[in-house]
């Protein structure tokens, strides 16, 4: 079963990998997989940061 | 005789004459005064002299003071007796006689001796005064105050006097509905008797001291000998030992007696130590709702600045939430933007060292050898390395740039 992932980690992997990539320290065979997992991470950090604003639109809202 | 007659004047002229011949002097002169009234600067008074006994009249007469006088002996007297001239005081003058044909007949006062005035009655009150504060007694009921919820009022006064019943009417209509709780202790109010009576009441509210909190001694007013009952030595020291306030109300302004300058508070009638009463509570209730005022204040200026800087928390907070929001948007989209362009610099990158081994596997091609004008020889599709391998008759294909052909080996 996959964990509840965090965003703070989610986006320390999604830099390590980007630092990773312009490095060049992937090879090529890797590549194509560790793009896939970057988008993930960027899906998901973004996903994230919306139903927080959504969330916090909200809660603005009843307040007013 | 019949003509031997006179106009008023002629007449009224003789005896001024008369009167100058025969009282040309001035004289002291004991009497009372009946009136007493200035005007234009001068004093105009009525004297009177009354019978010991039946205090009726038995003689009468105008008096002047001129202004020129008057000026002087005016102050002398108020700084002597503690007051003016006024009707009911004894006093002495020193006067000529004067006949006005047109005025008539009045003494011309020159000189007042005001010690005349203050009189036995007076020096025996300066005397309890002065015995009061010697015993150091005299102020001692001014050190008390009346308290702030003088609701219990312990009363001495004559049982259906008319002053007592104004004093309770006037408690219990009061404008506020204030409600005070009256005990009268009844006393003899004039004449001999006061001074047993009033202290006999004193003790009997001094027994239930806890019962009250300020006594109010009260009488209607009335003539000013009448209250040289209240002017004693033994009611003075009871009334100015008393531990609670007492408030007198026992005659009109120019009654003032010694009883009253004892007293924590002295007014002129029983409805004066009513009003007093009533705006003590009055004053109290004031400074009551005046404390809620303040406070319902208060609480609401807290609550509304509180409500205030909470509301600008309020829209802060999501602001800035907001903000961070944003800026993490702001990051992936950055983070994003990056790995397509690592993976075409990769990728760029090893095409370009596939370039690099394809041109260096070029140099190999045996076709640009034959471009420059070399030719290959072949045997059975073998190069041809040395001559010793070959035989005349053997075929041999050779190429060179734009084709092959074949020979003989001779």
């Amino acid at each position: 079963m996959k964990e509840e992932q965090k965003y703070e980690e989610a986006l320390t992997q999604l830099e390590n990998i980007v630092r990773k990539m312009e490095a060049g320290e992937f090879d090529i065979d890797e590549l194509a997989v560790q793009l896939k997992t970057a988008q993930r991470l960027i899906k998901f950090c973004k996903d994230k940061l919306s139903k927080t604003e959504e969330e916090l639109r909200k809660i603005q809202d009843e307040q007013e | 005789m019949r003509e031997d007659r006179y106009t008023l004047r002629q007449l009224n002229l003789l005896v001024r004459d008369a009167v100058e011949m025969q009282l040309p002097d001035e004289y002291w002169v004991e009497a009372e005064l009946s009136e007493c009234r200035e005007r234009s600067g001068h004093c105009y008074m009525e004297l009177i002299e009354k019978d010991a006994t039946t205090n009726t009249p038995v003689a009468r007469a105008s008096a002047k003071c001129w202004r020129q006088t008057w000026q002087m002996v005016l102050p002398y007297f108020k700084r002597t007796t503690g007051q003016p001239l006024r009707a009911g005081l004894k006093v002495l003058l020193r006067v000529y006689a004067q006949f006005h044909e047109a005025y008539g007949f009045s003494w011309i006062v020159t000189d007042i001796d005001p010690t005349y005035t203050l009189g036995d009655m007076a020096r025996k009150r300066q005397e309890i005064i002065r015995q009061l504060k010697e015993a150091g007694v005299f102020d001692l009921q001014r050190e008390l105050s009346i308290p702030l919820f003088a609701k219990r009022i312990a009363i001495i006064s004559a049982a259906g006097a008319a002053g007592y019943g104004d004093f309770c009417r006037q408690l219990e209509d009061n404008d506020y509905g204030f409600r005070f709780t009256i005990t009268l202790f009844p006393a003899i109010m004039q004449g001999e008797q006061v001074e047993p009576s009033v202290i006999h009441a004193l003790n009997q509210i001094y027994e239930r001291i806890h019962d009250f909190d300020v006594v109010c001694i009260l009488r209607g007013g009335g003539a000013t000998a009448d209250l040289s009952g209240f002017d004693t030595l033994a009611l003075a020291e009871n009334v100015a030992q008393f531990p609670l306030p007492i408030i007198t109300g026992i005659g009109h302004e120019r009654d003032e007696s010694i009883l009253d300058m004892v007293a924590n508070t002295r007014v002129k009638t029983p409805t004066a130590a009513a009003a007093l009463l009533i705006d003590n509570l009055h004053h109290v209730l004031n400074r009551i709702e005046q404390a809620e005022d303040t406070l319902a204040h208060y609480i609401n200026e807290r609550l509304r600045s509180q409500q205030q800087r909470i509301s600008q928390l309020a829209t802060l907070i999501p602001t800035l939430a907001l903000h961070t929001i944003s800026e993490g948007h702001h990051r992936i989209e950055m983070l994003a933007s990056r790995p397509p362009i690592a993976i075409e610099r990769q990728l760029t990158e090893q095409k370009h060292r596939l370039e690099r081994i394809s041109l260096q596997l070029q140099s190999f091609d045996p076709q640009l050898l034959l471009s420059r004008g070399y030719s290959i020889t072949l045997k059975d599709g073998c190069a041809v390395r040395d001559p010793k391998q070959l035989k005349p008759g053997d075929e041999l294909e050779t190429r060179v740039e734009k084709g092959t052909f074949r020979t003989i080996v001779k």
